[in-house]
């Protein structure tokens, strides 16, 4: 059923690869996007997850083939074979813990050192059903438009926030639990009443803007701001590194344009290469 | 996460080369715990993929720690007009994925099928390798066809191909489609044990294509071409070369129209070891780059093994697993060396890379080989060059990447490399080019469950024999994973098991 107007859309597949530390909310967001589905005490991802999902476009279909690495992996093996080849990252920080934001700019950091040069960086602030102000609903403003540009966020959220706090108390700033020291995941949802954010919407986005990434604050608890996430990140994938599949950008995030189309040289091993091994092999 | 001492590993593999990765991916699903290292600090092993930064740190390596990887003599040259800013100059470092052991999948490989019915084929993108040319001497022909001019012979490899070449004559295609007829029947008649009548195949390939089909002598180097075989022709016995002729041939068709063999994009056997490596991470393995295994010990009165790391920590696991060079090893293992380059050229080279056929894909790769007389003297090796065009992702476009390899090692195999690189791509420029020796091994492993258990290791230590230094994949790699894979599991070894797994995706998994 997805469907006859699908069918003639192009689709491409997109690797992209998700960092961050350790419980920032990293395998929620994309059990979110995939499923809709959100699991209040899950468990650590323990390697790495393998997700897929499709994001349809306007003139295209996205198929995200998601990367899910382990934030508490403690020997930083795993991340440099998780980008390698990918065409977007996602990038996460808990807004409710500075030391995240921290680690979230070393993973930019390595990123624009080590991945492919064209590739899309997201960051993202999770969890901002814990602050009070809530006002990330209207970053997908940024994202709703098909532009999508890298470092063109939407409105200050900080403005306009309070108007989108369904289902929130909104007690407005509450500075209480600044400096207590405890823990901002482990609280109920009677202390996200409060406000528990320690990562200002505006520091984020200046040093999103700085380096040019994306960037939104999402809550994959409440599922605001999720998919326009993806979208976002769909949108700003060049076409013409879509052109074979993942990753036609990663030489010098030119490939592929005016060159012949890398489809043209793609070998499908699919359905064929499980006939041929029933036939035995000749030789 | 509790420290990798506290754990009782079930396996133990050091070294992230492709034979390590695919038991990685075999045990991905099995719920063994897995500690999986790597001395160095990228993943691959002698088959890992560089950009030029990374390449010149690695050279720095081999010829700091010689005897420790199975490569010698690592040299970078660089052209001095090859470093201006410019159209047709260096790009960034990054833009450059460049592969230590390029090799070719022919379409029959069991490699394909395993990555199939593993479904990792879904994260590799595969490629088509078309034409398999032949440096012929200029013949000082008027003709006007470029390949020609080149001295480039393209081999028909197909009756079709054989009609419609130009350069044979009418009487060398009889003799050529008895042969062919002949390797074709024999094909057939292989599902049986009556392989047709005793031939002697114990003489050379150009004795034997001489005495039994009259094929006239220009047609011996590109038939010989389709072995891939490095050794002078002379050298190369007719049962070596026959087989794989026949693989050559058998291959044609299956994935497509006009071509037989595939590389996976991005720098190949790296990128499948890697594919490996993620779908144990994925399983629940644990990585750790930049750590060796220093000793293995018998843990007393336990059937473990103490396993010291060199970060300091000893683990103890059941099984330890590894190659010569990432196990510290009881004895040297008998190689034989190669001389091999890569390089980078301001051209993509187009005409090697035409379409094969009618609806064929557009190829990515192409096989060149410089016979030892046209290069050197009568009775070397040949040269092989594998030409890679930029839409394998190794190099920009408007570049094209060549893989040198002649069973000469050192000096004088350096010069016949150069001297065959120079001649394919003149004029174009070269831009950058990297030489060493590998170590490897040049024949096919006879009992995998053996090669996997000798040379004086503990017991529930596997030890990989030295990579094979074919330019296609060796099938026997399958076989000694299996054989790995076989002993690690013990009883719980289902032989239909091996590498076959239902559909991960759209599902969370966490281990």
């Amino acid at each position: 059923m997805s469907d006859s107007a699908n069918a003639s859309k192009p689709s491409s597949s997109v690797k992209l690869v998700l960092l961050g530390e350790a419980a920032v909310g990293k395998s929620s967001l994309v059990l979110r996007f995939v499923n809709n589905d959100f699991q209040e005490n899950k468990e650590p991802t323990i390697g790495a997850a393998f997700l897929t999902q499709k994001c349809s476009l306007p003139t295209r279909t996205i198929k995200f083939e998601i990367w899910d690495t382990a934030g508490q992996e403690r020997f930083a093996s795993l991340a440099p074979m998780y980008y390698r080849n990918a065409q977007a990252a996602l990038v996460v920080y808990d807004i409710t813990k500075p030391s995240s934001l921290t680690k979230a700019k070393h993973w930019v950091a390595e990123l624009q050192r080590q991945a492919s040069p064209g590739i899309v960086i997201a960051l993202v602030g999770n969890k901002s059903d814990l602050a009070s102000d809530n006002g990330n609903g209207n970053e997908s403003n940024s994202s709703g438009g098909s532009g999508g540009n890298p470092g063109e966020p939407g409105p200050d959220a900080e403005t306009t926030g309070d108007a989108i706090s369904a289902g929130q108390d909104g007690e407005g700033n509450n500075d209480a639990i600044e400096g207590s020291g405890e823990n901002a995941e482990e609280e109920s949802d009677e202390a996200a009443a409060r406000d528990a954010r320690k990562v200002s919407t505006r520091e984020a986005r200046t040093y999103a803007e700085e380096e040019s990434l994306l960037f939104f604050e999402t809550s994959a608890k409440t599922g605001t701001n999720v998919t326009e996430v993806f979208t976002a990140i769909a949108n700003a994938i060049p076409e013409s590194s879509l052109k074979g599949g993942r990753g036609a950008g990663a030489g010098t995030g030119q490939t592929g344009l005016g060159g012949r189309a890398a489809e043209d040289s793609r070998v499908n091993l699919g359905d064929r290469a499980t006939a041929t091994a029933k036939e035995g092999c000749a030789c | 996460m509790e420290s990798l001492t506290e754990t009782l590993w079930d396996v133990t593999i050091s070294g992230t080369g492709l034979a390590q990765s695919l038991l990685a991916l075999a045990l991905s699903r099995s719920g063994k715990k897995v500690l999986h290292v790597d001395k160095n600090k990228y993943y691959g092993g002698s088959e890992a993929a560089f950009s030029l930064q990374e390449a010149q740190e690695w050279v720095d390596l081999v010829n700091a720690e010689s005897s420790q990887m199975p490569f010698e003599d690592a040299q970078v040259y660089i052209p001095s007009d090859s470093t201006e800013t410019g159209v047709g100059s260096l790009s960034p470092s990054r833009a450059y994925t460049l592969a230590l052991s390029p090799q070719l999948i022919y379409s029959r490989s069991q490699l394909l099928p395993t990555l199939v019915s593993s479904k990792v084929y879904r994260q590799l993108e595969f490629q088509a390798v078309g034409s398999w040319w032949v440096h012929a001497h200029a013949g000082g022909s008027r003709d006007t066809d470029a390949d020609a001019l080149r001295g480039l012979y393209r081999v028909p490899s197909s009756r079709e191909d054989v009609f419609a070449d130009e350069m044979i004559t009418t009487k060398s295609k009889r003799t050529l489609m008895r042969f062919l007829r002949h390797i074709g029947k024999a094909q057939q008649e292989d599902q049986g044990p009556s392989d047709a009548e005793e031939e002697d195949l114990s003489m050379s390939f150009p004795e034997y294509l001489t005495s039994r089909f009259q094929v006239p002598e220009e047609l011996h180097e590109p038939l010989l071409s389709l072995s891939l075989s490095q050794d002078a022709p002379q050298q190369t016995p007719a049962s070596f070369a026959i087989p794989r002729v026949k693989r050559h041939l058998a291959s044609i068709g299956v994935f497509g129209a006009g071509f037989g063999s595939l590389l996976a994009k991005w720098g190949g056997g790296s990128e499948i070891s890697q594919v490996g490596c993620r779908a144990l991470a994925v399983g629940g393995g644990v990585y750790v780059l930049n750590t060796g295994v220093q000793a293995i010990s018998k843990v007393a009165d336990l059937a473990h093994l103490a396993v010291e790391l060199s970060n300091g920590e000893t683990v103890t696991s059941r099984h330890v697993v590894g190659s010569h060079w990432d196990l510290p090893s009881p004895s040297t293992p008998d190689c034989q060396k190669v001389a091999r380059s890569i390089t980078i050229v301001a051209s993509p080279l187009d005409h090697l890379f035409p379409v094969t056929a009618e609806g064929s894909p557009i190829p990515s790769g192409a096989v060149v080989v410089f016979p030892g007389s046209a290069l050197g003297q009568e009775g070397d090796p040949p040269v092989y060059l594998l030409a890679h065009s930029s839409e394998t992702g190794e190099c920009p476009l408007g570049q094209s990447v060549i893989y040198g390899s002649v069973a000469i090692p050192g000096p004088r195999g350096h010069t016949l490399l150069e001297s065959a690189v120079e001649k394919l791509v003149h004029p174009a420029r070269i831009l950058w080019s990297l030489r060493y020796t590998q170590l490897g091994r040049a024949s096919a492993v006879d009992d995998a469950a053996q090669a996997v258990q000798s040379s004086g290791f503990a017991e529930n230590v596997f030890c990989f024999p030295p990579p094979s230094l074919d330019l296609a994949f060796d099938d026997g790699l399958i076989d000694l994973v299996r054989a790995v894979w076989r002993g690690v599991m013990g009883d719980e070894a289902r032989d239909e098991e091996f590498l076959n797994f239902d559909d991960r995706e759209e599902q969370l998994v966490d281990a």
